[in-house]
């Protein structure tokens, strides 16, 4: 279904009331969000909250940092990630581990469509594609 | 053929009609008149002027020697005059006329095959022309037949040539492609084969040690690559 422009319009604006001061979605300011559309009475409330949820995601994405690992990683190596890419995009990045046991060794961090692959089986697959 | 007619009848009626005419009249009155002259002239001229009558006597002795007579002669003499003009009527001249015919058409025929052998001269000479012509023309055609050929089967011959040589180009390249095809898949299946081995055995070789150092060491390295 085609979102209509004010609804996405007023998407985007209700993600942006729903960051703190540091620009961080927060939950607390999702919560006043969706106390203030309780309140509120849209005709399309359904469509602005669908809207809402996937801009919400998008820059939740954006703002996090999944770092894949077999195993366990130990805080300042996550610390150390997240103030990569907090530096390098210029926004908060909070770093965020999952176990993915394919990986082998290494790590793999994706920050919304970005990824940076420091893994065992990402140099091999590399190492695959390589040779012709 | 008329003029010979008439010229044939003159002649067969004058000498007949002057000697009648000099019998009668010398046999009945110049007789006696030429005596009487001769008793008044010299005896030489009555002696020279009478042997005309002489020879008048002559004739008129012989005719009636062979029975002729003036009656008879003149009765004669009408009858073919009247014989002479039937025959040219009915006889000379559509005869003659049948000759004059006979003759035009001669000589018609003769100026037309005069005319035909002119004719025949000239188109002998025209066929003879045009046989000329035509056999420099069919040499004309014949060489240049023979030079179309000739480039003709030059050119076949490039061609057939070209295309050989674009044929077994193609093929090299194809073959050279499926070559090169053929090591690229062998070498991506090895490599496959090699990630697959090397996966399996890292995945149970390495501890978990290890593998917590390598993910140290990986993020440490993420977070110092410069962007």
């Amino acid at each position: 279904m085609k979102r209509d422009k004010k609804i996405t319009q007023l998407a985007k604006k209700l993600v942006e009331l729903s960051k703190d001061a540091q620009g961080v979605v927060t939950e607390a300011g999702v919560g006043e969000v969706i106390a203030g559309l309780k309140r509120v009475v849209q005709r399309n409330h359904l469509l602005v909250l669908k809207a809402y949820l996937s801009y919400l995601r998008r820059e939740i994405a954006l703002q996090t940092a999944v770092v894949s690992t077999p195993g366990s990683l130990s805080p300042d190596a996550l610390q150390a990630i997240s103030a990569k890419y907090t530096a390098l995009y210029g926004r908060p990045v909070s770093a965020e581990v999952k176990i993915d046991p394919s990986l082998i060794a290494g790590v793999r961090v994706r920050v919304g469509d970005d990824v940076y692959d420091a893994s065992v089986s990402g140099r091999l697959q590399r190492l695959a594609e390589n040779v012709h | 053929m008329k003029a010979i007619f008439i010229t044939l009848l003159t002649a067969l009626l004058l000498p007949l009609g002057l000697v009648a005419a000099d019998d009668a009249t010398s046999a009945s009155h110049l007789e006696e008149k030429m005596h009487v002259v001769a008793e008044h002239t010299s005896p030489d001229v009555a002696h020279a002027e009478k042997s005309p009558h002489q020879e008048g006597g002559v004739v008129t002795e012989i005719a009636g020697k062979f029975g002729v007579t003036w009656a008879t002669l003149i009765a004669q003499m009408i009858n073919f005059c009247l014989v002479a003009l039937a025959l040219y009527y009915l006889a000379v001249k559509p005869i003659a006329a049948t000759l004059d015919e006979r003759q035009q058409k001669i000589a018609d025929g003769l100026q037309y095959a005069e005319e035909m052998k002119t004719q025949l001269a000239e188109a002998e000479r025209e066929r003879a022309e045009k046989v000329k012509q035509a056999a420099i023309d069919a040499q004309k055609i014949l060489t240049e037949a023979r030079e179309q050929s000739k480039e003709m089967i030059e050119s076949r011959t490039q061609e057939a040539a070209a295309q050989a040589e674009a044929i077994i180009r193609k093929a090299s390249e194809a073959t050279e492609l499926e070559r090169q095809k053929m090591l690229s898949d062998v070498r991506q299946e090895v490599a496959r084969l090699v990630v697959a081995t090397s996966s399996k055995v890292l995945s149970r070789d390495l501890s978990d040690v290890e593998k917590s150092s390598f993910s140290e060491s990986a993020a440490k390295e993420l977070a110092n690559a410069d962007s």
